[in-house]
């Protein structure tokens, strides 16, 4: 195997592959990335079982054949080369990879290839997702997916999507994120899966980067394969029932309040320095206002009250300030709406002028 | 109990009776766990003191690696026997529990039954001290060692440490004694004349006013029968995102140091440490491993907590990192319970 590529070139496409790169190491060519030099050009790949990353690599091929190299090291030692062009090239008998840019030069020993799993292919005909509003709804949602593998099937994120509606749904069993997005056109087909919310956030990513148009998605038994451009990312699918969220989510509310996003989300950031340690932040409603609050034992307190449009009985209620915040940025639009009914049931944050995006969540019990 | 783990080893090691016995590791740096009456009077040695250091000075002693199987075995033969005798029982330890005893007609006679109770069944010896809060009966049951019963009202106990070093209070410990010294405040008496606005000035409005109830032998803490940490953990969350491996690994040896003063002030020792990191995108990692005897030891605990640090050699910049001890009275715990606020409510999940 014997290529020439530029060292910029390199260094992206690895930083993107290195992403699948096995932390953990359980087996040893799961620590590396697969260098593929064929006709078509060359391949660079990497996994951890759960998840794949593979893209092509521009560059001159001079060699076929295949190679495995320790990714982190790879990629590291890439990034430093000065040169601006760079050839890798195998050398059978020393069982190692010559790395040549500019005067340096590095020999890699490979690691063996023989366990590197296989990728799966595609379907012919894929459904195929529009970009931007695949890349929006992961990043709406995919937050709100529990990081507990305790609880495997909340860490991932059920995308349903038939016809010219596609829905995405996530819980960590705190709050709940829910995105229904009409897209321009027709997926060609139905899709229903829980896909890992960690493969999902990596595909959006890609996506942002990659500037296409849509995302191709092949289901298969228990995996599913993205193309956004040159870069493919395969996954594992989530089994097990996801809960029903439908059901989750409160019939009617006793208060809606319109408040300005901005400044909303300004208030909750600059109080939330001051819950730390799991402190809850309070939010006080009374006729016209709202108070956010916290407080740290030893540590010190914060308050601000800013104009609402509330009207009642004055209500109390506390949330995880980082769960409230996360659900306040998640809201597009100049203002938004909190629903509320109680102290102890969950709050609802959406847009003023539609359901489209909504994110449920559970409050802290506070202590009076 | 007295000389708890000396007197387990006598037990099983009838031949050894009347002899000091120590009980300590065999390491460089290991200390005292216990050591028996007979070592206390002859040479002075008492636990956390160097083994080392009672080596030189008892050479002829028994010297024998702990052996916390069997004493967690001998706590529990114990602890069924307080449970047997008394509603509400807090165990604070392998040799140690509170006893409510409110409202019983004869509390002295109770606590003697039950002392000859674990004296003829478990073979082994304790004090006891009865007051009217925790505090006061902790002070009595020291008053009480080795094998007697110490009964301590507040206005005795006024009276009796008046002229006695504020250290003499469990929970003020030397660092405290001296910043008192350096207030002026040499005993307890003292310590209860000073105005608690003072006392609040110099160590915060939390310790101060604890401080000025300890002087008083007040202490309204109630027994808490359910045990209260199954781990006990230190963390930090760095101003700016951490990449260097250097300053990581001297972050977390300082955690692992602040850890480890504090279990050892609650007198805890745990078997599974483990490290908590979290990426800059908000991935939380755990990692931990289990050793094969309970330790409040930075010298085990960091390099432990290093090594799973290196093993996972984290791929992005770190925001968060912690370490953990766990698995105190029980075998190894692997699992992480999340850490998150008591009274956050959870959505009712269903299929």
């Amino acid at each position: 195997m014997k290529f020439t590529t530029k060292q910029e070139e390199l260094v992206s496409k690895l930083s993107i592959i290195s992403r699948a790169v096995s932390t953990r190491a359980a087996t040893q060519s799961l620590s590396g990335i697969l260098l593929s030099a064929s006709e078509d050009g060359v391949t660079l790949r990497a996994t951890d079982l759960e998840m794949g990353l593979q893209t092509g690599l521009v560059s001159d091929v001079d060699g076929m054949g295949s190679v495995l190299l320790p990714g982190r090291l790879l990629a590291e030692l890439t990034r430093s080369l000065g040169d601006a062009v760079v050839e890798i090239e195998s050398r059978e008998a020393e069982r190692d990879v010559e790395i040549r840019s500019g005067g340096s030069s590095f020999h890699l020993r490979i690691l063996p290839a023989e366990d590197f799993p296989n990728f799966p292919d595609e379907d012919d005909a894929p459904l195929r997702i529009p970009a931007p509003a695949l890349a929006s709804s992961i990043e709406l949602v995919a937050r709100a997916a529990s990081r507990d593998d305790m609880r495997p099937v909340l860490t991932g994120v059920l995308v349903t999507a038939a016809g010219e509606e596609m829905t995405m749904v996530a819980t960590d069993s705190y709050r709940l994120a829910v995105k229904r997005t009409e897209l321009e056109t027709g997926i060609g087909g139905e899709l229903e899966a829980n896909i890992p919310a960690r493969a999902l956030r990596e595909l959006g990513r890609i996506v942002s980067t990659e500037q296409v148009a849509d995302v191709s998605v092949s289901l298969l038994r228990n995996q599913a394969v993205f193309r956004a451009g040159a870069v493919v990312l395969n996954t594992r699918l989530i089994e097990g029932q996801f809960p029903n969220f439908q059901q989750l989510l409160p019939k009617s509310y006793e208060h809606d309040v319109r408040l300005p996003r901005a400044e909303l989300l300004d208030v909750t950031r600059r109080v939330s320095q001051l819950a730390q340690r799991n402190a809850p932040l309070r939010l006080s409603f009374a006729p016209g206002e709202l108070t956010v609050a916290a407080s740290t034992p030893d540590v010190g307190d914060a308050e601000e009250t800013m104009p609402a449009a509330f009207e009642g009985e004055p209500l109390e209620i506390g949330f995880n300030p980082d769960f409230f915040k996360e659900g306040i940025e998640s809201v597009e639009g100049d203002e938004l709406i909190l629903r509320l009914i109680s102290p102890l049931r969950p709050g609802l944050l959406q847009p003023v002028d539609n359901d489209d995006f909504r994110y449920l969540v559970m409050p802290i019990r506070l202590n009076v | 109990m007295d000389a708890f783990y000396a007197s387990v080893e006598l037990r099983r090691r009838p031949e050894l009776r009347g002899k000091p016995v120590v009980v300590c590791g065999s390491g460089p740096r290991a200390v005292v766990t216990t050591a028996s009456y007979e070592a206390r009077k002859l040479a002075g040695i008492h636990s956390a003191m160097p083994a080392a250091v009672a080596r030189r000075r008892l050479p002829d002693a028994v010297y024998l690696q702990p052996d916390f199987t069997v004493y967690r075995d001998a706590s529990r033969e114990v602890m069924a026997i307080l449970h047997r005798n008394a509603e509400t029982v807090e165990v604070v330890g392998l040799d140690e529990a509170y006893v409510d005893l409110t409202g019983l007609f004869s509390p002295k006679a109770t606590m003697r039954r039950i002392a000859a109770e674990i004296r003829e069944e478990a073979g082994l010896g304790c004090s006891v001290g009865i007051s009217e809060n925790r505090l006061l009966a902790k002070i009595a049951s020291e008053l009480g060692k080795p094998g007697r019963l110490a009964v301590l009202s507040r206005s005795d106990a006024l009276e009796r440490f008046a002229g006695d070093s504020p250290g003499l209070i469990p929970g003020i410990g030397p660092k405290t004694v001296i910043k008192l010294q350096r207030m002026g405040i040499r005993t307890l008496a003292a310590l209860r004349a000073r105005d608690p606005a003072a006392l609040e000035r110099a160590f915060g409005p939390r310790t101060g006013r604890w401080l000025h109830a300890r002087s008083r032998f007040e202490d309204d803490t109630p027994l808490t029968v359910v045990r209260e940490a199954k781990s006990q953990s230190a963390e930090t969350t760095f101003d700016v995102d951490v990449s260097d491996s250097a300053q990581l690994t001297a972050s977390l040896t300082s955690l692992a140091e602040e850890l480890c003063r504090r279990l050892r002030s609650r007198q805890m020792e745990g078997r599974t440490i483990g490290i908590k990191v979290r990426l800059d995108d908000w991935t939380n990692v755990t990692r931990s491993q289990t050793v094969e005897q309970p330790t409040n030891d930075p010298a085990v605990v960091a390099p432990v907590a290093l090594d799973l640090l290196r093993a996972y050699s984290p791929p992005r910049p770190v925001r968060l990192l912690g370490v953990r001890v766990a698995g105190f009275d029980r075998g190894a715990e692997t699992a992480d319970e999340p850490e998150e606020a008591q009274d956050q409510l959870q959505l009712t999940l269903s299929g």
